[in-house]
């Protein structure tokens, strides 16, 4: 029986996709990954653009700084996932390793930052339903910094997007230490690496997400 | 690196002893044929719950007010008296449209044959991912548990048309139903990710997992067709998971995506539901096209006519089905100027339709016509579905559109579309591949008396309702006879209630030559039809791991009355003298 | 495997992690100049968050190295997006 690599695609199919199965069944789920964040962001844009009146600046309910703190970590996982992926084809196990469990660590922190910036929002007043009655932020809305026509559908919006996007992140990170225990086991080399670029393709594209949400969410 | 010429011809995955204990092999089971027949079990239950559901609506259309027959056994909250409550009449048509789109039609032809053909006629042992299609069948079982639960919520069940539209499908005030909606959201969630786990593994097996000398080209049109089919689940169910989770959140955490008061847009609902919608009627009607073809062909005893024309119809009523969605929206109250452009693009979708319609008769003629009850079935298809096309034309047209939509115009054309198109080709096509799946024969003569009756009484149910909608009927109504101007159409009414009865009992007839026949019915033998595709080569069932040896392919599926056969038939990995062997292909481009 | 993989050298991945950081500030900069007209801003962060974005996509999920038929399968849903929203969109402007 002929010995089937595989990193290969399968060795018996006519020319398909050119990569293996599993990597080709990763870029099929982010597509459909894609059209679920434009349901979410593509309303945010729609509600935003056919709002009856203004919009929030940017800063004024939103904390700016943490949160650009937190992309830049996640920026950060991004690159350690993929170096730790250089290191599993380059055979160095115990520089995957290490890469692999800074990544871990970083995307929990992220999840741990949006915790914390969710606990300081709703504690102010800041609610998927719109703004809490005698809070801070209501205090803010009284005296004109926050509109209160939009504040129910910034609430709304910002909620769903970035709260789909830290549950994405969570999966991610629990996906990533179930691999770092099968590494720990010596289940990857340097001739099968297939779940590390797996979870890694993942990775990647839930850190692009974040890319354009911190921008249009929090710059905008 | 590159693949050698010992991997034409390897040893495949059905020499293997199987083994399995019977949980792993008809239970949880990671075999592609058993989540087949799996969701067939299932969808055929959900089709006639759907189909019972839709003989109480034609019970209280045809004869308002009065009692009906056996409705006593009905709760208080839902038919005092048997006679039934305006609230449950709209939660029936609601859960009717549900259940036959989502839980019958939908996993009829994606679950059911996506998973049992694929493999076996593109020549692999298995899909890409056998655990995850094992997952895909278990967690649609429970979505559709949840969405039965809804009949015992306090509120009743939704009652929002299976669209769900908002504000009504997030404002209790109006509709009464609080629980019944939630529940409908989120059974619909739960399926939307059996959907997308079939789909990620259809699309990769395609690609990537084709026999040797399996080109694209060669692939039978049933194949193409679910391929396609399955890009536009990949695609558009994330949409609707989006935008029932947006209608959730509206209901439970206060959220204002849809309330119109506090900033959200009612439109918003029906763009994201129709962008999904529309794509998802494709998605009901491909398959179906995709079977008939290669029905249609084998029982003509010729070519496809125009397989190549047929495989780029696929990918253009595919690639417009998105950018047709406004036309469900025509008398929303949006863009005029925006609906000008989806009038435009649906009348364009009309012409690949037509070109598959033309293919189908090309191949019928002069062909050496065999009518097979899966034939008949199929041909009956064609015929239906131009109606139903036909009317969709006017519709397409704005100004027209005004006038008949929401009327019963329109449920005329949904069920020419979705009956005599959809579920006449399930029928052909369950009765094609039961030999294949049960190694048994269906009951030829039953079949037969099935298909006419299913046929006269298909006509007389859903043909006059093109009348009732042009004089004004209108959708989801409780009571025509409340309008004076609809009382003079209750004779019709009536007529359609009665042509519906006998057309429900007349599937008695299937589901009896259904089970009886996977008891008692003929032994099938390896190739009952006489048909060139793949599956066709290996036993009636097939081993686990499908193939004892990796088919080699030398054609397309369509080689009947072949001149260089002996046979009338030419199978796709039969190798005749003229053939080469495929060279072997490279790993990469 | 990837072509990547058939090379002695992946690429300077801390190069384009520079490069992120960059942009990332940068964007923040630009987020409270408040002179520049609304329009203008939006062009320039939604440019600088794309510019981003194709460099974790190309780089980090390796499409620079890959086929074009993977390429293509990746960016193949995009168009769709674009669709929905700019519809949408002409709902507010007629």
């Amino acid at each position: 029986m002929a010995h089937v690599a595989v990193m290969e695609p399968p060795a018996a199919a006519e020319q398909g996709a050119g990569v293996y199965n599993e990597k080709l069944g990763m870029w099929i789920f982010l597509g459909s990954e894609v059209m679920f964040f434009t349901a979410l962001i593509g309303s945010y844009i729609i509600l935003r653009f056919g709002a009856q009146g203004p919009w929030a600046a940017p800063g004024v309910v939103l904390n700016v700084p943490v949160t650009a703190f937190n992309t830049f970590l996640l920026i950060c996982s991004s690159v350690s996932m993929v170096k730790a992926y250089a290191a599993v084809v380059d055979g160095d196990q115990a520089k995957f390793k290490m890469w692999l469990l800074l990544t871990i660590i970083a995307g929990a922190s992220f999840v741990g930052v949006q915790g914390y910036e969710y606990t300081h929002l709703i504690q102010d007043g800041f609610l998927p339903s719109g703004i809490r009655e005698g809070s801070e932020l209501a205090e803010k809305v009284a005296a004109g910094a926050v509109p209160e026509a939009t504040a129910g559908i910034y609430g709304s919006s910002f909620y769903i997007m970035t709260g789909f996007h830290g549950f994405h992140v969570t999966c991610g990170v629990v996906s990533m230490i179930w691999v770092y225990l099968k590494a720990l086991r010596g289940g990857y080399s340097s001739s099968d690496y297939r779940g590390v670029e797996v979870i890694g393709l993942y990775w990647h594209f839930v850190d692009l997400v974040w890319i354009i949400l911190f921008t249009i969410v929090y710059l905008v | 690196m590159a693949t050698t010429a010992a991997t034409v011809g390897q040893v495949g995955h059905a020499g293997h002893v199987d083994d399995r204990s019977f949980l792993r092999k008809y239970i949880f089971s990671t075999d592609h044929k058993m989540i087949g027949i799996q969701f067939l079990i299932m969808s055929l239950i959900f089709l006639g719950l759907g189909g019972t559901l839709a003989m109480m609506m034609r019970w209280q259309l045809g004869f308002p007010g009065q009692a009906m027959p056996g409705g006593t056994i009905l709760p208080e909250t839902m038919a005092p008296g048997g006679i039934l409550l305006p609230e449950f009449y709209i939660s029936l048509v609601t859960m009717h449209g549900t259940f036959m789109v989502f839980f019958a039609i939908m996993p009829l032809l994606v679950g059911v044959f996506g998973n049992f053909l694929i493999p076996l006629k593109i020549g692999a042992p298995d899909m890409a991912f056998p655990r995850l299609n094992m997952m895909s069948f278990w967690v649609a079982v429970p979505a559709g548990l949840i969405m039965l639960a809804g009949f015992w919520a306090e509120g009743g069940h939704a009652g929002a048309g299976w669209t769900s539209y908002a504000p009504l499908s997030e404002a209790p005030e109006y509709s009464g139903v609080s629980l019944g909606q939630q529940l409908w959201c989120v059974s619909l969630i739960v399926l939307g990710l059996s959907s997308m786990l079939g789909a990620v593994n259809y699309i990769t097996t395609v690609i990537n997992m084709r026999a040797p000398g399996m080109t694209w080209f060669r692939l039978p049109l049933s194949i193409w067709a679910l391929f396609i089919t399955a890009i536009l689940v990949l695609l558009a169910i994330p949409i609707l998971a989006g935008g029932v989770i947006m209608l959730l959140f509206d209901q439970t955490i206060g959220t204002h995506f849809f309330k119109p008061a506090t900033g959200g847009q009612a439109l918003l609902w029906q763009h994201l539901f129709w962008f999904f919608g529309h794509p998802e009627v494709y998605i009901l009607i491909l398959p179906a096209m995709g079977f008939v073809s290669d029905i249609i062909a084998n029982g003509s005893r010729k070519p496809i006519f125009g397989y190549e024309s047929m495989v780029f119809a696929i990918m253009g009523i595919g690639f417009l089905g998105w950018i047709v969605w406004g036309h469900h929206m025509f008398q929303s109250g949006m863009n005029p100027t925006l609906g000008q452009t989806f009038m435009i693009s649906t009348l364009l979708i009309a012409v690949p339709s037509a070109i598959k319609t033309f293919n189908w008769m090309g191949t019928m003629w002069r062909g050496s016509l065999h009518f097979h009850v899966p034939m008949l079935h199929a041909v009956a298809f064609v015929a239906m579905f131009v109606i139903g096309g036909l009317s969709g034309v006017f519709m397409a047209s704005t100004p027209v559109d005004i006038y008949i939509h929401d009327t019963y115009f329109i449920v005329a054309h949904i069920h020419y579309v979705l009956f005599g198109g959809s579920l006449f080709a399930l029928f052909a096509a369950i009765t094609y591949w039961y030999p294949k799946m049960f190694g048994r024969m269906m009951n030829a003569f039953w079949g037969k008396v099935h298909f006419w009756l299913t046929f006269v009484f298909y006509n007389l149910t859903f043909f006059p309702m093109h009348q009732l909608g042009l004089q004004g009927h209108m959708r989801r109504i409780y009571d025509p006879t409340q309008y004076q101007f609809l009382q003079p159409l209750q004779p019709l009414n009536q007529f359609i209630s009665i042509a519906a009865f006998l057309l429900f009992a007349a599937q008695a007839i299937f589901a009896l030559n259904f089970i009886v026949s996977w008891f008692t019915g003929a032994k099938a033998e390896t190739n009952p039809w006489r048909d060139n595709a793949l599956e066709w080569t290996v036993p009636s069932p097939p081993p686990h791991g499908n193939f004892a040896v990796t088919p080699t392919v030398y054609r397309g599926p369509y080689e009947y009355s072949s001149p260089e056969a002996t046979e009338d038939y030419l199978p796709q990995d039969q190798r005749l003298p003229t053939d080469r062997v495929p060279a072997p292909k490279p790993a990469g481009d | 495997m990837d072509d990547f993989a058939h090379r002695k050298q992946h690429p300077n991945y801390l190069l384009i992690w520079v490069y992120l950081f960059v942009l990332t500030i940068v964007e923040v900069a630009v987020a409270f100049l408040s002179h520049i007209p609304k329009n203008l801003l939006l062009l320039a962060l939604v440019f600088l968050a794309v510019w981003k974005a194709a460099l974790v996509g190309m780089y980090f999920m390796h499409l620079k190295f890959e086929s074009n038929r993977l390429r293509i399968l990746a960016v193949a849903p995009i168009p769709l997006a674009f669709i929905l929203v700019l519809a949408v969109i002409t709902e507010f402007r007629w």
